[in-house]
């Protein structure tokens, strides 16, 4: 089925009429309403909005890790919305890489392993050289046989920045990464995200309420209500910070 | 406090049935063992009661000693004219000689009328006063009356289709006789009496077939309107000659009662020590079941210390959680007991031992005491674990709770070697140091123990180690092994509680196998038979001494060494002796005389065991004092000392002739057959099966099928006491379940981050299978390696009884560790389905 829908080639995911409603009857809250967004390959998109403005949602939905109530998500060629757990699953572990706020790594793992973890549970065998470049790139070089409890909040974040780009995935969504980080750590990983898009041409999807995290991107979506009200190409973190202040964030 | 502590048990629906359920069994099996002795209790004292409800008194010799044969002791009997002295004493209204003892009946076929389950097949007197009777009631026909009739119970008489006015053998201790069936017979409401067979005759046929003419067993007595029982006693006991008493009926009721509650407490203590069992591997589940929430509420008690609660109030709403859910499992546990008695009644029903039937007796004390001991051993369970509750500080509420690894103490690990040195040091002594064998059962208990304490140590490396296959199953069994390892206290105790049913079943497995293989040696050793005479029902006492001639006669057969058993009084002490024919012994049996002869044996000689002998300092002329219930004192002379306990096991052997002398007539217990020179084997054995056709109470075996007999038997035991255990099992099981549905439910985040990352269900459910499979394999390991440890020890220990070769049931083994691991995969189920259905999203999302 999803073959048959022509995307252009240029657009890594992108929703059509997504809405995504919580609840039933009065209680019904409305997260998403006919949102049509598509990202560019090759770019570092940031989702922006205040609290509530349903930006995580929409992650969520382009990351196949919740499904919209109506409209279609294309990850992609393919229309991810009408794929089985199953499937999903796999797309997420084979064409999608994560970075979450918090909790990103197995305890029992040692870095090195956390790295590799998708392509372990697909059975396959990492890249090693591309592997050992992703670490190089992040200075984990001397942290990898460390289990998690022994590394600090920035080193965690970067290890889980490693194991989202080792398996070479279409697409890296991002959610709140520098959330819990000092700004040196957020600082650091920012800049390699920016680096895996500019120098890999990785694609890089990040989720943030920080005007100067935003400003690392390339193109910025600004969410309210649900809804997707603008957006702003190479931004600066003051111009973003007008524009949320604009929005009455 | 208490609110909170409500609260928090209803929110874990599943955690708070598993641990209910884990302590509602044990409890379960408590309550049902004292709701069926009770009711047995109940139910024999109604029928002895009733049995003898009309009879006010009991003319009887005095017994020489008080020895009891199941319900009733051995006496002489009673001359049949004191029946006449009895009879005109005033106020006697009826006074009837009674006679009982063994009788076979034969169906229309002449087949045995067997019995199951160790029930005997008996013969009777029937009153002709119907007060006399008591409950004994004819349910259809008519009375026995002359040499030639019989009544028989109802339930043989319907399940053998043996109608009234059919003619049927009866075998009885000395020659077999054909009757007539004139009628049959019930019991109140029952057609048999706990599962006997019954042949009722008049008195002078019941004095000719089952006890002596001239004789009876005893006289009942009926009293005249308004004299009483202790009265009429008095005046009887007035005119009776030396060596005969008279007794009210009450008396011999209580008797009867007091003798069959001896053997009901014996068969509560088998079952009361499974439900012990079932207990102790039940406190496994809670204690590790309270362990496990502390820790993982660890922030919400931070959180209460913080706010201002005492360690103190944290302790006891620990406690009382513990008070609470051990007092709902106990009550749990109560109702369950009622199907479990009804279920143990149902299994007796079974296999032939019906039981009088009365109400289910539940009295206060069994309510009472499961209550007490339920509750009791839950909190027990939740005390150290509440204490370790006491150690959360208040700023652990502000920290994220990463569930601790929690190592083994090297203190712990100290003592756990320490324990088991000591338990396996008394076990050597006992063993080969011929020391007391009162070490033995606490040596076994310090190894347990001592291994109990060790296992947190061990878990870690086990489940390495058993987790090494796993690691070809990819990344879900390589997270399976290391979650298994992660935390070996939690492993270790939820393994332990399968370790100990597993141990247990195990050596019961080892002892079997080295009882059968014992058997084997045993028949090879101590005899030189080629063929064996036995009674056709492994329960039955024996068969009738005619057998023997029959197969003397048979042609090929050169000998038969008949062998017979009772219990009398040796040197002072209660045992039980052999009896063989000294014309014959030496043919068939191996009995490695090294003073002394067995021919020399005549009716006043015995053959004494060696080791009785050393320890004794018995010599050939040296007389032994002995007792017998039927005939009083009797000195025995020793001609022969033997080495070869075996076959014969007893410490006394003395001649059949000296058997019937001492204690009347008695069945044969067996008779082993040596062969002609030349004769075949074969060709012998179905001649001998030819010319037994007329006496069913016999059959003829070859070795081969001598020993599957046996063994068969053994196997029984064998099945009976594995049943009982697979409840402890059980439990281990939901222990398990109980266990990965805490580690899921603590695992929510990791389990969220595997799936979001592309792990798919099957791969999670697999992973939490391979858990499990690891944790029940460790129980199951060690339960075996320590099974086979304990059951080779109990088999040597008990060396000197015959048990003289030991051997391990490998395959069983193994398929009890196979099934384990099985066990471990149904196990994880459930908690597989939920942590395959964690919530992506509530588990990535920062809260």
């Amino acid at each position: 089925m999803s073959a048959t829908t022509i995307a252009p080639t240029t657009s890594a995911a992108r929703a059509e009429g997504v809405s995504k409603f919580y609840g039933t009857g009065d209680a019904t809250v409305i997260a998403l309403k006919d949102v049509h967004v598509s990202l560019q390959a090759g770019q570092f998109t940031a989702i922006m909005g205040p609290s509530g403005s349903g930006k995580s949602t929409l992650l969520h939905m382009l990351a196949g890790l919740d499904r919209p109530t109506s409209g279609e998500v294309f990850l992609g060629d393919t229309r991810i919305s009408s794929l089985n757990d199953k499937a999903l699953t796999l797309l997420r572990r084979d064409q999608i890489g994560f970075i979450f706020q918090s909790f990103n790594l197995l305890p029992t793992m040692t870095a090195a392993e956390n790295i590799v973890l998708p392509i372990r549970i697909a059975g396959r065998k990492p890249d090693q050289a591309w592997v050992q470049s992703i670490v190089d790139k992040l200075g984990l070089a001397d942290r990898l046989s460390h289990r998690p409890t022994e590394l600090s909040g920035g080193q965690q974040q970067r290890v889980a920045a490693a194991r989202a780009l080792a398996s070479r995935p279409q697409i890296v969504f991002a959610d709140e990464p520098t959330g819990a980080l000092d700004s040196a750590s957020g600082t650091e990983l920012l800049t390699f995200l920016r680096k895996a898009v500019k120098e890999l041409g990785q694609t890089v999807v990040m989720v943030t309420h920080d005007p100067t995290a935003a400003s690392y991107a390339d193109r910025v979506l600004f969410l309210a209500d649900g809804h997707v009200v603008d957006e702003m190409f190479e931004p600066t973190a003051d111009a973003v910070l007008d524009f949320m202040k604009h929005l009455g964030a | 406090m208490f609110t909170a502590t409500l609260r928090g048990m209803l929110a874990h629906k599943v955690r708070l049935v598993l641990t209910i359920a884990s302590i509602a069994l044990g409890v379960a099996f408590l309550a049902g063992t004292l709701v069926l002795t009770d009711t047995m209790r109940v139910a024999f004292d109604q029928l002895f009661g009733k049995v003898s409800a009309g009879t006010s008194a009991v003319v009887r010799t005095e017994a020489a000693y008080s020895q009891s044969e199941g319900i009733s002791t051995s006496r002489a009997p009673i001359p049949a004219a004191v029946l006449k002295q009895v009879s005109a004493v005033d106020g006697v209204r009826a006074a009837e000689g009674s006679v009982s003892g063994y009788a076979l009946l034969t169906d229309n076929s002449g087949k045995a009328v067997l019995t199951s389950g160790g029930a005997p097949t008996m013969g009777y007197s029937l009153a002709a006063d119907p007060a006399l009777r008591g409950d004994v009631k004819l349910l259809s026909g008519n009375a026995p009356t002359g040499p030639h009739q019989v009544a028989i119970d109802a339930t043989s008489a319907e399940e053998h289709h043996i109608a009234v006015g059919s003619t049927i053998k009866v075998l009885f201790q000395g020659p077999a006789q054909d009757f007539t069936v004139v009628g049959t017979v019930g019991f109140g409401k029952e057609k048999n009496l706990g599962g006997t067979t019954g042949a009722y005759f008049d008195s002078s046929t019941a004095q000719r077939v089952l006890g002596a003419p001239g004789y009876f067993d005893a006289i009942n007595v009926s009293a005249n309107t308004g004299v009483q029982p202790t009265e009429l006693v008095q005046r009887i006991n007035a005119v009776l000659p030396d060596g005969a008493e008279a007794v009210t009926g009450a008396t011999v009721v209580k008797e009867s009662t007091d003798a069959i509650n001896k053997d009901l407490k014996i068969v509560g203590i088998l079952f009361l020590a499974f439900a012990g069992i079932a207990l102790f591997v039940g406190a496994f589940i809670i204690w590790n079941t309270f362990t496990m929430t502390i820790t993982q509420r660890s922030r919400e008690i931070a959180l209460l210390r913080a706010i201002g609660a005492t360690r103190r109030q944290v302790n006891q709403s620990l406690i009382i959680e513990a008070l609470l859910l051990g007092f709902l499992a106990s009550a749990v546990g109560i109702a369950l007991g009622l199907l479990v008695a009804k279920g143990l009644n149902l299994l007796m029903d079974a296999v032939g031992f019906a039981l009088p039937s009365t109400t289910m007796q539940v009295q206060p004390r069994t309510i009472v005491v499961s209550l007490l001991v339920g509750t009791l051993v839950t909190v027990v369970a939740a005390l150290v674990p509440a204490y370790r509750a006491t150690k959360v500080l208040p700023v652990e509420a502000l920290r994220e709770a990463v569930p601790g690894s929690g190592n083994p103490s090297t203190k712990r690990v100290i003592a756990g070697v320490f324990v088991t040195g000591l338990g396996l040091a008394g076990l050597f002594t006992t063993l080969y140091a011929d020391l007391s064998m009162r070490l033995f059962g606490p040596s076994l208990l310090a190894i347990i123990v001592g291994v109990l304490m060790l296992l947190p140590a061990a878990a870690r490396p086990l489940a390495s180690l058993i987790g090494v296959p796993l690691r070809l199953r990819g990344l879900p069994g390589e997270l399976a092994r290391q979650n298994a390892m992660r935390n070996p206290r939690r492993t270790s105790s939820t393994a332990a509680a399968l370790m100990v049913g597993l141990t247990l079943v195990v050596s019961m497995g080892v002892f079997a196998s080295s009882l059968k293989a014992s058997f084997t040696d045993i028949v090879g050793d101590s005899t030189n038979a080629e063929l064996f005479v036995t009674p056709s029902s492994k329960q039955a006492p024996g068969f009738s001494p005619e057998v023997i001639k029959v197969v003397e006669g048979v042609s090929g057969v050169d000998a038969v060494s008949a062998s017979g058993y009772g219990q009398a009084r040796f040197n002072g002490k209660d045992t039980s002796y052999s009896a063989v024919d000294p014309a014959t012994a030496s043919a068939g049996l191996n009995l490695r005389l090294s003073s002394g002869s067995v021919s020399d044996l005549g009716t006043n000689g015995v053959v004494v065991a060696k080791t009785a002998a050393t320890t004794h300092g018995w010599k050939i002329g040296t007389v032994i004092p002995s007792e017998f219930a039927q005939t009083g004192k009797r000195n025995f002379r020793v001609v022969g000392i033997y080495d070869s306990k075996g076959w014969i096991s007893d410490d006394y052997v003395i001649s059949i002739a000296a058997q019937t002398a001492a204690a009347g007539r008695q069945l044969t217990a067996s008779g082993l057959v040596t062969l002609v020179d030349g004769a075949d084997k074969s060709t012998v054995q179905r001649a001998i099966t030819d010319a037994l056709a007329g006496h069913p109470d016999a059959k003829v075996l070859d070795r081969k099928g001598f020993e599957k007999e046996a063994s068969g038997f053994i196997d029984q035991l064998l099945t009976f006491v594995t049943v009982m255990l697979l409840l402890a099992v059980v439990i281990a099981l939901l222990g398990i379940v109980n266990t990965l549905v805490l580690s899921v439910y603590e695992r929510t985040r990791e389990l969220g981050l595997l799936r979001a990352v592309g792990m798919t269900r099957a791969q999670v459910r697999a992973m939490v299978r391979w858990e499990s499979v690891v944790i029940s394999l460790i129980g199951a390991l060690a339960g075996a390696a320590l099974g086979i440890g304990l059951g080779l020890g109990l088999s040597q220990a008990l060396a000197d009884e015959g048990i003289k070769s030991v051997s391990v049931p490998a395959i069983q083994v193994t398929l009890y560790v196979v099934l384990a691991a099985v066990a471990g995969v149904l196990a994880a189920v459930g908690p597989a389905r939920s942590a395959a259905k964690v919530d992506v999203l509530k588990a990535v999302v920062a809260d």
